[in-house]
């Protein structure tokens, strides 16, 4: 069955004012005139300086001058290796509205990696932040690249080039189904289509205060972060170092922030030990995404009056598939499909297709081979959807455990109900063996904060005893057999995922 | 501030309770931050701004990582109190 998004679901959650500026756009460049146009004196970035959309639109113009001296034309690629900051923003924008093509270097890679990223992707150019500077040395001995300084500037601007929406617009890199590290080449469209579905589902969104943490080199701090901001005429402030997020948000205040779990529940952790609202009194929307996110995340932020929003996105579909604009009725549902956005569901598995969509991982026909059945993009996530059109993500495929019945158990779907409970941080579900049994084992990590809550002597007991009463409301093949209750966190990805290959099964 | 070292030991470990979403943790100053008390890259981040917000200092001249024991954080602490 193909399921359509419907283009108007969203409608009845924005701003009316704002609706009819939530419009397409072919390509960047587009996108960026009509920004300068029409919010020409708005702040557009803060990173130690703020710059507004006319002062930025004058630097990108100059940088567009820059790369055509060095022979940069449309369609060729061009590297990005800086961290998070104006000249990223400013490199990005200049490339793109060139119609060439930007490889987004994330900045931790060393200067081999980098060497070999502008070999394999046929770069025309890389542009680099000074900080980096050391690891594009091997780059400038070895390669006919050439080297870029972000800070370069010229004397005259020069114009933007309008290309095909069609036209591959930037390669992002991605772990992707397999784990293996890949480029995604995204058009111009696609990023635009992506841009745009940031707009739908929360109240505030134009002309708003955005916080970055989030790297610019993933999807969801490029698109739903720096993109959706400057679509809508928002100021962006760029954070740096994660370890003054707080500070820095006293300062300016953001009315919206896009965080992953992890960092959602750091800042509630933190308001709630220092008895104060940690993200800022005007801060009216969390968009949370990249790992599931716990419905009492929801709930909790709920009580400060801020709205969390759980989405769902891939790099391969330039970020946003799906939103939650009513998180407090479908807390653990990542919502519903943005517009234009083609599904189907296969043996349980998403297949997806649309404008927004890569056209495929750049050099990799093993990987392509492996990720496309008759043009529909397979993306190993196990979903089901409710009778309102709500999806629920309920697993991934390679974690389906099959039981010596027969039986399959999507572990994350099993998780969730456990996940439900306030005393349970995050748990984790595996096959083991015990005296020549097949059994499952649950692992937990308790939420200390509410467990502290609990009045009883023995709290380890009370959260067996709460996890037992979940367990018996499963279909019988799906009840855990056994509890570890953990003392410390699960090994987790640099995006906080708990990898399920290096927990669990005696490898903890 | 005036604070002796065992109660600065005594509020890192509320902190880094906290930071582990644990029952109860019991570090002194010899438990390594990532080996034994299991702190992976949020909770030290946690245990920074935890730390800035309640004892008033700035971890500014170092990186977190530069620290190995509970013991080594709290000499740092020591010293920006004293300065």
């Amino acid at each position: 069955m193909i399921y359509q998004s419907d283009a108007h679901v969203f409608d009845k959650y924005a701003d009316p004012k704002y609706l009819d500026r939530i419009v397409d756009y072919e390509n960047v460049t587009q996108m960026w005139k009509n920004s300068v146009k029409t919010y020409p004196s708005n702040v557009a970035l803060v990173d130690g300086r703020q710059i507004t959309y006319t002062e930025l639109d004058e630097e990108v113009s100059r940088f567009r001058s820059v790369l055509l001296k060095k022979g940069v034309t449309a369609g060729d690629k061009v590297g990005v290796f800086a961290p998070n900051s104006i000249e990223f923003a400013k490199a990005f924008l200049a490339i793109t509205t060139l119609g060439a093509v930007a490889v987004l270097l994330p900045p931790h890679l060393p200067a081999e990696a980098v060497f070999g990223c502008s070999t394999k992707y046929g770069m025309k150019a890389l542009v680099y932040h000074k900080a980096l500077e050391e690891k594009v040395v091997l780059v400038r001995e070895k390669s006919p690249v050439k080297l870029v300084s972000a800070e370069e500037t010229a004397e005259e601007g020069a114009p933007m080039v309008e290309v095909k929406g069609e036209a591959p617009c930037a390669v992002v890199f991605t772990g992707g189904t397999t784990g293996k590290n890949k480029g995604a080449l995204l058009s111009q469209q696609a990023i635009m289509r992506g841009t745009k579905n940031g707009c739908y589902g929360v109240k505030g969104v134009f002309e708003q205060r955005y916080f970055l943490v989030l790297p610019l080199t993933h999807v969801f701090g490029l698109i739903r972060n720096l993109l959706t901001s400057l679509y809508t005429g928002s100021t962006l402030y760029i954070c740096r170092d994660n370890k003054n997020m707080f500070r820095e948000i006293a300062v300016f205040k953001p009315t919206s922030i896009i965080l992953v779990p992890a960092l959602a529940e750091l800042a509630l952790n933190l308001s709630k030990q220092f008895k104060k609202n940690m993200l800022g009194e005007d801060l009216k929307t969390i968009v949370c995404g990249a790992a599931a996110v716990p419905p009492y995340l929801i709930r909790e932020y709920k009580k400060l009056g801020i709205d969390l929003h759980p989405g769902y996105g891939l790099t391969e579909s330039a970020n946003l598939v799906s939103g939650n604009p009513e998180p407090m009725n479908k807390p653990d549902s990542v919502g519903f499909l943005y517009p234009g956005i083609q599904c189907r569901v296969v043996d349980g598995e998403l297949w997806l297709k649309g404008i927004n969509m890569q056209d495929c991982y750049y050099g990799e026909q093993e990987e392509n081979d492996a990720a496309y059945s008759d043009g529909w993009f397979r993306t190993g996530d196990l979903v089901r959807f409710d009778e309102d059109g709500s999806l629920y993500i309920t697993g991934r495929i390679k974690e389906v455990i099959v039981l010596s019945t027969g039986e399959k158990i999507s572990p994350a779907e099993v998780e969730v109900k456990f996940d439900a409970l306030d005393i349970v941080q995050d748990c984790l579900i595996y096959k083991s063996e015990e005296g020549g049994r097949e059994i499952l084992v649950l692992e937990v990590l308790p939420r200390a904060s509410e467990l502290a809550k609990v009045q009883t002597d023995d709290k380890e007991k009370y959260l067996r005893d709460q996890i037992n009463a979940v367990n018996k409301t499963l279909p019988a093949f799906s009840r855990v057999s056994k509890i570890v209750v953990r003392d410390t966190d699960f090994a987790r990805s640099p995006s906080m995922k708990i990898l399920r290959d290096k927990n669990g099964t005696d490898k903890k | 501030m005036e604070l002796t070292r065992n109660e600065i030991v005594q509020k890192l470990n509320e902190i880094v309770d906290m930071a582990l979403g644990e029952i109860a943790v019991t570090a002194d100053e010899s438990s390594n931050l990532t080996t034994d008390l299991g702190l992976n890259s949020v909770g030290l981040l946690y245990v920074v701004i935890a730390i800035e917000e309640f004892f008033g200092v700035r971890f500014d001249d170092v990186s977190f990582g530069d620290f190995q024991t509970v013991g080594d954080v709290v000499d740092y602490i020591e010293k920006k109190l004293k300065a």
